[in-house]
């Protein structure tokens, strides 16, 4: 059924002019893809930052809370232009996008770490921050900082692997791979 | 100088079949090689942003740089073993793109830069920037300001090439 739902969007989308004038120009295409990936590299190189600090591996003479609030804006502006340039990517190429398990794991990743962001930010608020000059934090906040870079390499794997057409519809898979990657029709045709 | 041969050599080697023979692999390498150039121009964007005065302003200067050098040094060593690597499959065809060998040149330009000129400077960050004291030898602001500048569209440079590499 949310496979149904999913690919009829997708199907919609890809109805647009927009859509498939994105996909075919080569320049604009290009420039949206390399600001995605060049704005990853400031929202991913500020996380890294705050979470090795938050790990206690380096930048330990620096207080966490200093670290933390004031790499929050660069961070957020990386984030913000990633994600809207992700979205017009989803845009010219929606329905190979809709059926990529890749994409499908990318986007579960990513709601995994954004929980798990969301979770260190209210531990980090709830404390007293009584560690915030300690060289190493808590426990619990090294478990929330190495989750968090964990989450994000896997993103981008999953990301760079959505090149590939190992696993698309076309492709003889498994039923269990036509079902994850929501291949509509060829799911109706095993049946 | 015609360099062609290197190439040809690399395309030829036991590394390029292997390469070719395990797709899975490589594309594992290049993530790494991305979160390698993740790892390199986050903390590069730390350091110049900070000599910029744009982050962390008022915080000392010098343990920040500190902690990024080793950083950048492991990035740099992951980049260029997975850059071997990936470029062992397409050796042929990178032989001649404009783009790959305008991030050969920045990739250098950058290291070299760093090493040199980048290093020597924040080094000599006056008060107003570095928060570290007054020096008895430091740089003008603006020699600081346009260094960290100079090194931020190096490195942007290299990163952009780089992705241009897959469409040209």
């Amino acid at each position: 059924m949310l496979n149904e739902l999913l690919l009829k969007f997708a199907t919609w989308l890809d109805t647009f002019q927009a859509s498939t004038d994105l996909h075919e120009a080569l320049y604009m295409y290009g420039w949206v893809e390399g600001t995605h990936v060049l704005t990853l590299t400031l929202f991913l190189g500020m996380l890294l930052v705050i979470d090795l600090r938050l790990l206690g591996v380096a930048f330990r003479e620096i207080p966490a809370s200093t670290i933390i609030e004031r790499l929050d804006r660069p961070m957020m502006i990386g984030f913000i232009i990633m994600l809207i340039t992700g979205v017009l990517l989803y845009f010219a190429i929606p329905v190979r996008s809709t059926q990529s398990i890749w994409f499908r794991i990318k986007v579960v990743l990513l709601i995994a770490a954004g929980i798990n962001a969301l979770l260190i930010r209210n531990m980090t608020r709830a404390s007293d921050m009584s560690w915030d000059n300690d060289p190493v934090p808590p426990k619990r906040i090294r478990l929330g900082a190495t989750l968090s870079l964990g989450l994000w390499a896997l993103v981008v794997a999953a990301g760079r692997m959505m090149a590939y057409d190992w696993w698309d519809c076309h492709k003889e898979m498994p039923y269990f791979m036509y079902w994850a990657a929501g291949c509509v029709n060829e799911l109706a045709a095993f049946e | 100088m015609d360099v062609v041969f290197i190439f040809q050599w690399l395309d030829a080697s036991a590394l390029a079949d292997f390469t070719k023979t395990w797709a899975g692999l490589f594309a594992a390498v290049q993530t790494v090689h991305i979160l390698s150039m993740v790892m390199l121009c986050g903390m590069m964007m730390l350091g110049d942003l900070r000599m910029m005065n744009v982050i962390l302003k008022g915080v000392p200067s010098e343990p920040i740089i500190e902690n990024t050098k080793k950083w950048i040094y492991l990035a740099l060593v992951l980049i260029i073993l997975t850059g071997i690597y990936e470029a062992s499959a397409i050796a042929m065809k990178l032989a001649y793109n404009s783009f790959f060998f305008a991030k050969m040149a920045g990739l250098s330009m950058g290291i070299i830069f760093m090493l040199s000129l980048r290093n020597a400077v924040y080094l000599r960050a006056p008060e107003e920037i570095g928060a570290n004291g007054e020096r008895s030898e430091s740089v003008p602001v603006w020699v600081v300001k346009l260094v960290a500048f100079t090194s931020l569209l190096i490195w942007f440079t290299v990163a952009a090439s780089g992705r241009w590499i897959g469409f040209s």
